[in-house]
């Protein structure tokens, strides 16, 4: 079987001020990668606006672009009208689903969603107590439930799972310990090591550090770009 | 006078929650009447707005930009899983 070469970003955070910038960095994308993904946040409050500069920033690449939202691009309350900008740009947007893609007679089947936080094992909020703290934790569990039967039902030869939040905290070092909850959760990990993954790609964490694992083995990237500090990472499977 | 933990954590909501920043990757720091401010972003523009969301969120302070501009370059190397 062929090797996949997986380009993956997050955190952009595109504005009208980098209009064209990151653009101009793609133009050999497909001499690097055959699929580009996108780890949430491609906009920094989520306006149609700055969806418009993400829409033509990844339209018309030379590679097929899969993108989640991130919680900036909830900021304004649109996402799902940013969303569907970005899918007429012929991007095509995870909302806690799959999609399958044939690269050269290999099926790539991509799994995942924005993903939320509640923090790791042993140190997590629980669904117990005020209804805003069970809102917080029912959100990230219902998220997970949903990218573990998405994963069961996946028929790929290799499977990811992309996400805006991180599913492990190996990627969250350098990061503050105060904040871990709020950049991720184990439930996201354990879905993935449930149903088996090749990879995880998320963003989020722009101190954390680039690699991981998950408890059951997955390799996790954070692909935030001041983490990267290059355009995109290129990861082979 | 104000406590410095409770002026670094209202500058870091403001830039957090202003809508000319809406920044959380920030880290500020006071020390008697400096404030610093540290971290990455991808523009100049955005480092600058930072710096005077903060200036009006600690007035009298003197703020310290130490803001980094990553600039974007290439793919880099692959690495085989
Ligand atoms: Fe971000
Ligand atoms: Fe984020």
């Amino acid at each position: 079987m062929r090797e996949l070469r997986i380009a993956a970003v997050g955190d952009v955070h595109l504005d009208e001020s980098l209009r064209g910038r990151y653009r101009e960095r793609l133009d050999d994308i497909g001499e690097h990668a055959d699929v580009l993904l996108l780890a949430g946040d491609l906009t920094r409050h989520g306006t149609l606006e700055e969806a418009g500069v993400v829409a033509d920033e990844f339209r018309d690449l030379p590679v097929p672009v899969i993108a989640v939202l991130g919680n900036h691009d909830h900021h304004s309350n649109h996402p799902a009208e940013i969303a569907a900008m970005l899918n007429d740009a012929g991007i095509k947007v995870l909302h806690d689903d799959a999609t399958v893609l044939d690269v050269d007679g290999v099926r790539l089947g991509v799994v995942g969603g924005k993903g939320f936080g509640g923090g790791y094992a042993g140190k997590c909020a629980s669904d117990f107590g005020e209804p805003e703290i069970k809102a917080f934790i029912g959100h990230t569990k219902r998220i997970a439930e949903r990218w573990r039967v998405a994963l069961k039902e996946l028929e790929a030869d290799r499977r990811i799972v992309l996400s805006h939040y991180s599913p492990v905290k190996d990627t969250l070092s350098g990061e503050p310990l105060e904040i871990y909850p709020f950049l991720g959760s184990y439930l996201l990990a354990e879905a993935a090591d449930a149903e088996g993954a090749d990879l995880v790609i998320h963003g989020h964490a722009h101190a954390g550090t680039e690699k991981g694992v998950t408890p059951g083995g997955i390799r996790v990237r954070n692909v935030a770009l001041p983490v990267l500090g290059r355009a995109y990472g290129v990861y082979c499977l | 006078m104000e406590a410095p933990q409770y002026v670094a954590a209202r500058v870091q909501r403001a830039l957090a929650e202003d809508e000319r920043t809406n920044e959380l990757g920030i880290r500020v720091d006071v020390r008697g009447e400096q404030l610093f401010l540290r971290g990455q972003v991808t523009g100049n523009e955005r480092r600058l707005l930072i710096a005077d969301v903060a200036r009006e969120a600690a007035p009298g302070l003197t703020v310290r930009n130490e803001i980094t501009v990553i600039d974007v370059r290439g793919p880099g190397e692959e690495e085989r899983l």
